[in-house]
């Protein structure tokens, strides 16, 4: 090949692309089949495409590079995950960060999707166990607190709207939720594990059992709430698109008591939800 | 004091002194509305978000210039124009009502993947075509000029037929764009590459530099990293006093993004700037 055929912007471009995301490091990128493939003669002599410096060699220089890939994505990694960091520990971290990221390398401009596939790729990617699945779950509440906070904006219903849907509209209306909510179903209590160990504390593994949580931002700050098995029906079918009374039916159904307690529940909630703002219209 | 001034090809204003906008300060900067002459924000910050930050920025806009500076447009790429993002960019640049925007003389990712970083081109005559021709593009679109800046760079491609300083300086006249010269930048590549910086900076075509950054780096006994974690170090000043006296004001900015200290050592660091734009001996005192 020659000196002008190096010069190929396109080719030198995926050449150096090649080896500084190679996950082992630039040396193994240089030697790496698609770095060889674009451009050959770099494999036998680096300095043929890359000049060494009075202080660097050309391994070294392109190095800066490659360590600098890693390093700030792995940074931006932990600083979206804390609590999954802690479950898993660093050093199993920061394996499953590598794996994702050569495995997902980033397609958009800026850094706010980087991760949207991490914890799906750590439900798969994780060993067995419970350990992996409070990771698991907690990654998803971390991941929905990243989303709620770019997630568009939606003037909340207010009191008077609220005031203002008649009885008898009730059962056929539907409520819409912001779409800076996420209803989040779990196998471990982790909003509460995720309270205790950003708390300062090192919480214990806890048992798995099914728990429900919604995250969701008010105004501009970010929230995750746990929620009742029923709360969290409710809320599911109505953004299903369920009326009112529908939803209702298909969440608590099945719960003993009289009228009277179960309309003071439902109450209790809705004021509950009104105050965080989570529903934005009425149809 | 110089009364030397030479105005850009496009009349843009020198802003005076201000600070890359940081989440940091959102709060302080939206309560206490400090002394600052003008605000740059990362315009990727503010894209795709419809949350807290761009909450923020449109108050401090309302009060402050604001200009845009990009890491992501990729102008060197060989992947296609993305004209989404530059949609974005413009919808960011009217919200804001930009004074100006821009992004670095270098390319981020190809194929369609993004490293994140700023990767240099080989200063080849067909890297400037491709260069040239992208720019026009770009600016062609957005129906503004782009302000594009010199990298800090830490290899040197066995292709490249030029320096880069003769690469950035054909750029700027040949696609009519205009440059952002960061100083600290030269700084760093100079000593990455055994380059001398005043040689680097007197061959800069000034009549289009707009704006100027100042940053600190750091120093690895071998080669520098443009960190912006720390104080513009004494030759950085050196070459911004150069530099104004090529230009006789520029609109000059501090660029502080890691290790990130309270906004009045912002304000007093890119306070000392003034000395060298007013001619003063003292440096400009701007309140807390």
């Amino acid at each position: 090949m020659s000196l002008r055929d190096t010069a190929r912007l396109e080719t030198v471009e995926r050449w150096m692309q090649a080896v500084v995301m190679h996950p082992d490091g630039a040396e193994s990128g240089v030697r790496s089949k698609p770095a060889r493939r674009l451009l050959p003669q770099a494999a036998a002599s680096l300095e043929s495409v890359v000049l060494p410096s009075k202080s660097l060699t050309s391994i070294e220089r392109i190095g800066i590079y490659a360590h600098m890939y890693y390093a700030r994505l792995l940074e931006i990694l932990v600083a979206e995950y804390p609590t999954t960091q802690q479950v898993l520990g660093e050093k199993a971290f920061e394996r499953a960060c590598r794996q994702f990221l050569e495995r997902n390398p980033s397609k958009h401009r800026t850094l706010n999707h980087l991760s949207v596939r991490f914890p799906d790729f750590l439900s798969r990617h994780l060993p067995p166990g419970n350990r992996s699945k409070l990771a698991v779950d907690v990654a998803r509440i971390e991941r929905a607190l990243e989303d709620v906070f770019d997630a568009a904006r939606a003037e909340p219903l207010t009191a008077a709207e609220f005031a203002s849907i008649s009885a008898d509209q009730w059962h056929r209306v539907r409520l819409r939720l912001i779409p800076a909510l996420q209803l989040l179903k779990l196998r471990f209590p982790a909003n509460a594990y995720m309270n205790a160990a950003r708390g300062g504390g090192k919480p214990h593994m806890p048992r798995p059992r099914a728990t429900f949580a919604i995250v969701y931002r008010r105004g501009f700050q970010v929230f995750r709430r746990d929620q009742a098995p029923e709360q969290f029906k409710l809320l599911a079918a109505l953004a299903r698109g369920q009326t009112l009374a529908q939803a209702v039916r298909s969440s608590v159904s099945g719960r003993s008591g009289n009228a009277d307690r179960l309309a003071a529940t439902l109450g209790a909630w809705f004021r509950e939800w009104a105050a965080a703002g989570i529903f934005c219209g009425i149809k | 004091m110089t009364q030397f001034s030479l105005p850009n090809r496009w009349k843009l204003p020198d802003l005076g002194l201000g600070v890359g906008l940081r989440t940091q300060h959102f709060r302080h900067i939206t309560e206490r509305w400090p002394a600052m002459d003008w605000f740059e924000i990362l315009s990727e910050n503010f894209i795709d978000t419809e949350g807290r930050p761009l909450y923020f920025l449109d108050q401090i806009a309302e009060r402050y210039p604001i200009v845009m500076h990009g890491v992501c447009l990729s102008i060197g790429s060989t992947d296609p124009v993305d004209f989404e993002f530059l949609d974005k960019l413009a919808a960011l640049a009217k919200r804001v009502n930009a004074v100006w925007l821009g992004d670095h003389i270098c390319w981020t990712g190809v194929a369609g993947l993004n490293g994140h970083d700023l990767y240099p081109v080989p200063y080849t005559e067909e890297g400037l075509r491709h260069m040239v021709s992208r720019v026009r593009i770009i600016q062609d679109y957005l129906e503004r000029p782009l302000v594009l800046e010199n990298p800090s760079t830490y290899l040197t491609f066995a292709s490249s037929s030029m320096p880069e300083e003769e690469f950035i300086a054909r750029l700027a006249v040949e696609a009519k764009c205009a440059l952002l010269l960061d100083v600290n930048n030269v700084y760093v590549t100079c000593r990455n590459h055994d380059l001398d910086p005043v040689a680097y900076l007197d061959a800069m075509p000034y009549e289009h530099v707009v704006q100027v950054h100042l940053a600190g780096h750091t120093d690895n006994g071998t080669h520098c990293i443009d960190t912006h974690d720390g104080r513009v170090i004494d030759e950085v000043w050196k070459l911004y006093a150069r530099v104004h006296e090529k230009t006789g004001g520029r609109a000059t900015l501090l660029e502080w993004d890691a290790n990130v200290p309270k906004f009045s050592v912002l304000q007093q660091e890119v306070g000392k700037a003034a000395r060298f734009r007013n001619g003063a001996k003292a440096e400009r005192r701007v309140a807390a």
